[in-house]
């Protein structure tokens, strides 16, 4: 039975970025990554859409192939239509997460890491200190032994399940997401756009994401619970046939964005997980490329340092977890606290948030400064803003 | 053995899934898994609650009168 150090299970940017990083860390160790789909980085179930800082910690953008376009501009869109453009500067980028997610997976290889894909884990089982892992794919079936499993496999992770992690979330912080490619439209393509109400998406947001000139990732996500019995997709063909009919939708994908807090435990004997599969997306916006990343740096490294000691039980990978949570974890219970209060206000108090807001300046349009006049304007938030403090 | 069976379980329709997982972590008793690339719904685990009807982006799971149940 072949054994291997770290077994890396999923190839998005948790996955890649922890098989890099465990390589970087301890370059005696063998590192595999296996990815269940025939190609790193598809299909594509995601927005794209990455802020500026973030990325810039683990890659270069600038004239990069795995770049859609650069964006430096936010417009919010009210219930009610109203629009509200915030400030002019570097925000963000809109990924080609299929290249770029290539582009991860060829950075571990590069470090030493192998990469399978088309290979999927079908189950694990431990073994005095070391995983029994079963994997099937395109060289058939295969057995691997491994002192470390890093699970980056998403939101379905089953290698939180067999770890024995509980990775379950209740439905009101699930986002039920459907989005097309849309070509042949007319907007801002410097700019990314969120749509906001409660009889376009309840419970969440949509959004155009710009790919280049007249071409989007157009979407939404929405809590179901809160729905009128539509799904996704149905509130998303709504949206898009009354915003732009003549648009032409090119391709479409659907998936699930847990908006909850880090789960409680992400760490087993042998085990790691990382990024959607530890519930580690921010709860506010909905994003997790570079939070995914960021823990699956943490997890290679742990991963690496603890083979090096000959400890990998639980205590041991523990430090995982509190490194995850000093670095984002507890700014994540923050933000969900935030993402409560906001629940029970209505589509009547955005729309008048949005006009309060464009009564300020554009130039003048600072967060502290948008923050002041609101909290003046609209009493209802001063609960919204206990709760980010306390 | 559970003592009461439920009356109706989930059951997924693969020609709209599209095997995005989103209902794996909904699902109270982990009845819900992906294997070899489809998803399945393990009848006898299945309590029969719901929970992961609705929020199925493309409506692909719906519950079923449970042969099983008494």
């Amino acid at each position: 039975m072949p054994d291997v150090d770290v077994l890396v299970v999923g190839g998005g940017p948790a996955g890649s970025v922890a098989a890099a990083e465990a390589r970087r860390a301890a370059p005696e160790l063998s590192v595999v990554l296996v990815e269940r789909d025939r190609a790193i980085g598809a299909p594509v179930r995601c927005a794209e859409g990455v802020g500026d800082a973030g990325l810039r910690e683990f890659a270069d953008p600038t004239g990069s192939s795995w770049v859609a376009r650069k964006i430096t501009k936010v417009i919010f869109w009210a219930p009610d239509g109203t629009e509200v453009k915030v400030a002019e500067r570097e925000v963000g980028w809109v990924l080609d997460r299929t290249r770029f997610d290539a582009f991860l997976a060829a950075e571990a290889v590069g470090e030493g890491a192998e990469v399978r894909v088309g290979t999927e884990v079908t189950g694990m089982r431990r073994e005095g200190d070391r995983w029994v892992v079963e994997t099937r794919g395109a060289r058939g079936s295969e057995t691997l032994r491994a002192r470390v499993v890093i699970g980056a496999d998403g939101v379905e992770t089953m290698v939180g399940r067999w770890a024995g992690l509980d990775t379950r979330v209740p439905s009101r912080d699930m986002e039920s997401c459907a989005q097309y490619v849309v070509q042949g439209i007319d907007f801002d393509p410097d700019a990314i756009y969120l749509q906001f109400g409660d009889q376009v998406a309840p419970g969440g947001y949509a959004w155009v994401f710009p790919r280049g000139v007249g071409v989007a990732n157009v979407g939404l996500g929405i809590v179901a619970l809160k729905a009128d019995g539509r799904s996704a997709r149905g509130y998303l063909d709504a949206w898009i046939a009354a915003r732009y009919p003549d648009g032409a939708k090119t391709g479409y994908t659907v998936g699930g964005v847990i908006v909850h807090t880090t789960v409680k435990r992400t760490f087993a004997d042998g085990t790691l997980i990382a990024g959607d599969a530890a519930h580690m997306v921010n709860p506010l916006s909905g994003g997790g490329i570079v939070n995914a990343m960021k823990a699956g740096r943490l997890a290679g490294r742990t991963a690496a340092a603890a083979i090096r000691e000959n400890d990998t039980g639980a205590d041991r990978l523990s430090r995982y977890h509190d490194d995850w949570m000093q670095l984002l974890g507890d700014d994540h219970l923050k933000y969900y606290r935030i993402k409560q209060a906001l629940e029970d206000l209505d589509d009547g108090f955005f729309n008048g948030l949005a006009r309060t807001v464009n009564a300020i300046p554009t130039a003048k349009r600072t967060l502290g400064r948008i923050f002041a006049h609101a909290l003046v304007k609209h009493p209802q938030l001063i609960p919204v803003a206990a709760r980010f403090f306390f | 053995m559970r003592a009461v069976r439920p009356t109706e379980i989930a059951v997924v329709d693969l020609s709209l899934c599209d095997r995005c997982g989103l209902c794996l972590p909904l699902c109270p008793p982990e009845a819900i898994h992906l294997a070899l690339s489809d998803l399945l719904v393990d009848q006898g685990t299945c309590t029969g609650c719901e929970k992961c009807i609705a929020p199925c982006p493309v409506g692909a799971l719906s519950m079923v009168p449970n042969r099983a149940a008494a």
